[in-house]
């Protein structure tokens, strides 16, 4: 990772927490009263969010390599 | 059980007073006592908030919220946290650029100083008083009635209550927030080890998870979808428990003064991944603690079901680590809370160093005091009360975020629609106007109503 961040790199990070948000919420990922397909016996809808869990931990880890305010003064 | 509550009590209360006169002996200021020096590490930095963040509400609260209302409890905490950690890679950045400006007591003082208006203060103030003492006092609630459980000839709850709020304020007031935050270090390390142990053991129950869940599936399907079998987690519901879920480190004072204190931004993101990864690790085993219990304890009262799962089905010595890390859980949440209250009023007031912080000891005795009183009135739904506490607190996020944000003076008017849309939502909590306006949740609607009229207050004065 460069040590100057790039801001477009950080704008990819929040336009994916938004997205993953968004989508955490509608019928892809919470359907009403279903709950297959299962995976390794986990619920539908407890394995695509467990997933979504980590993508979000995994995003923030991104931005905190890619943050614009991460060279300033306070970050010494 | 009992001799084992005794010898583990025994070295939480020594360790208690052990970071209480260690860390009165190293407070030589009261930038010290009241913000532990503001030069903190990402160890004890995420362990803090961590602890702060999650307690007794996680430990009690959330199984039951599972085993009850099923797995989109998932949804409601861990999504949302998930979104919160990464709004504080933002918002920390921000917050701190700011503090470095303004300087720095609480977040009710910077609001004053941004607006340039006492009320801001106050009313920031006053939101988080009313909405705060609920949450601080269903954590003392919660620890109380699962202590009457376990020991029902010892004390009534309000007898534990009155403990509980003695020992707190007794570390708090001596220590100050480094005693604080050394003792949310040991409590966030046990709450993961015991809720692990027994999840762990709920799950060895049915031999296997997949086992786990094709009982539940057996005995109540609906369990594993959402909105649940009654009906609570509509997307309406997630959506709007994501909002303010995320508004809690902008909005509640104990969290947002942790962003402030530690010792770089660096540190402060580090901390957020390090949240994120704990967040999930807490959570999951309240799930197989909590689908344990809808299996085996459909039925039962709320403390029937938690004395049952987390202390006559254990092993003496870790039902004994149950009881005392629930303690600590709860002290670590209610002590930040009541501290951070302190904090908050001590932003407001003038007046020598010595004399404000005379004032705040004063009144931190005073907010546990109240706290304690509603603690005896509130009632068993802990993680729905835990809700009405974001929800309530999270209506003050614009105000902060314009202050936090933006550079020029700001409009007076966000003050007041601020406060209307707290005195708005408390209305509807004592039941004089609906909780919902048309289709939507009146939280909701305020959060959103209040958002729209801040931006627009913003834009017009740009």
């Amino acid at each position: 990772m460069s040590s100057t961040p790039k801001k477009t790199y950080w704008y990819l990070c929040v336009a994916a927490v938004v997205l993953l948000s968004v989508i955490t919420f509608t019928p892809l990922v919470i359907p009403a009263g279903v709950y297959e397909p299962m995976l390794f016996g986990l619920p539908y809808t407890l394995w695509v969010t467990f997933l979504i869990m980590i993508l979000f931990v995994v995003i923030t880890y991104i931005g905190t390599r890619v943050h614009p305010g991460r060279n300033d003064e306070d970050a010494d | 059980m009992t001799t084992w509550v005794f010898i583990i009590g025994s070295l939480y209360l020594g360790m208690l007073a052990f970071v209480a006169t260690r860390s009165y002996r190293s407070n030589k200021s009261a930038e010290d006592y009241l913000m532990a020096g503001s030069n903190i590490g990402v160890i004890l930095g995420f362990l803090t908030f961590a602890a702060t963040l999650f307690s007794t509400f996680t430990i009690l609260g959330m199984p039951d919220f599972f085993r009850n209302h099923g797995i989109g409890a998932w949804i409601f905490l861990a999504i949302s946290d998930g979104g919160m950690i990464f709004l504080i890679l933002w918002f920390g950045y921000h917050l701190r650029k700011k503090v470095k400006q303004k300087g720095f007591q609480g977040v009710s003082g910077l609001l004053q100083d941004c607006y340039g208006n006492k009320l801001a203060g106050y009313v920031s103030f006053g939101g988080m008083f009313v909405f705060l003492v609920p949450y601080v006092a269903i954590q003392i609630r919660g620890i109380a009635i699962f202590l009457t459980a376990v020991f029902p000839e010892a004390l009534p709850p309000w007898g534990w209550s009155v403990i509980i709020v003695g020992v707190m304020l007794l570390y708090s007031e001596i220590g100050g927030l480094k005693a604080i935050m050394h003792a949310d270090a040991v409590q966030g390390l046990t709450l993961l080890i015991v809720s692990w142990i027994i999840g762990i053991s709920c799950v060895e129950h049915f031999d296997n998870l997949k086992a786990l869940f094709a009982e539940v599936q057996a005995s109540n399907p609906e369990l594993l979808s959402t909105p649940g079998p009654n009906g609570l987690f509509t997307p309406q519901f997630l959506i709007a428990s994501f909002l303010v879920i995320l508004c809690i480190p902008i909005t509640q004072p104990q969290l947002a003064i942790r962003l402030v204190i530690l010792r770089n931004l660096r540190t402060t993101h580090l901390m957020a991944v390090a949240v994120g990864i704990f967040a999930i690790l807490v959570i999951i085993p309240t799930i197989f603690i909590g689908l344990y219990g809808a299996v085996r304890y459909p039925d039962a009262s709320t403390p029937d079901f938690l004395s049952q799962v987390l202390l006559y089905e254990q092993p003496g010595i870790i039902a004994a680590l149950a009881v005392v890390g629930l303690l600590a859980a709860g002290l670590s949440t209610t002590d930040s809370q009541i501290f951070a209250m302190g904090t908050e009023l001590r932003s407001l007031l003038s007046g020598s160093e010595k004399s404000k912080l005379t004032k705040t000891k004063v009144a931190i005795v005073g907010f546990a005091a109240v706290a304690l009183i509603f603690s005896i009135q509130a009632s068993d739904q802990l993680a729905l009360l835990a809700r009405v506490s974001f929800a309530g607190t999270s209506l003050l996020a614009p105000m902060i975020l314009s202050a936090v944000l933006i550079r020029k003076k700001l409009g007076n008017e966000i003050i007041f629609a601020t406060a209307l849309a707290l005195l708005t939502f408390l209305s509807s909590l004592l039941g004089l106007i609906p909780s919902s306006v048309g289709p939507l949740r009146l939280d909701l609607f305020l959060l959103l109503v209040l958002s729209t009229f801040v931006l627009i207050s913003n834009q017009l004065r740009r």
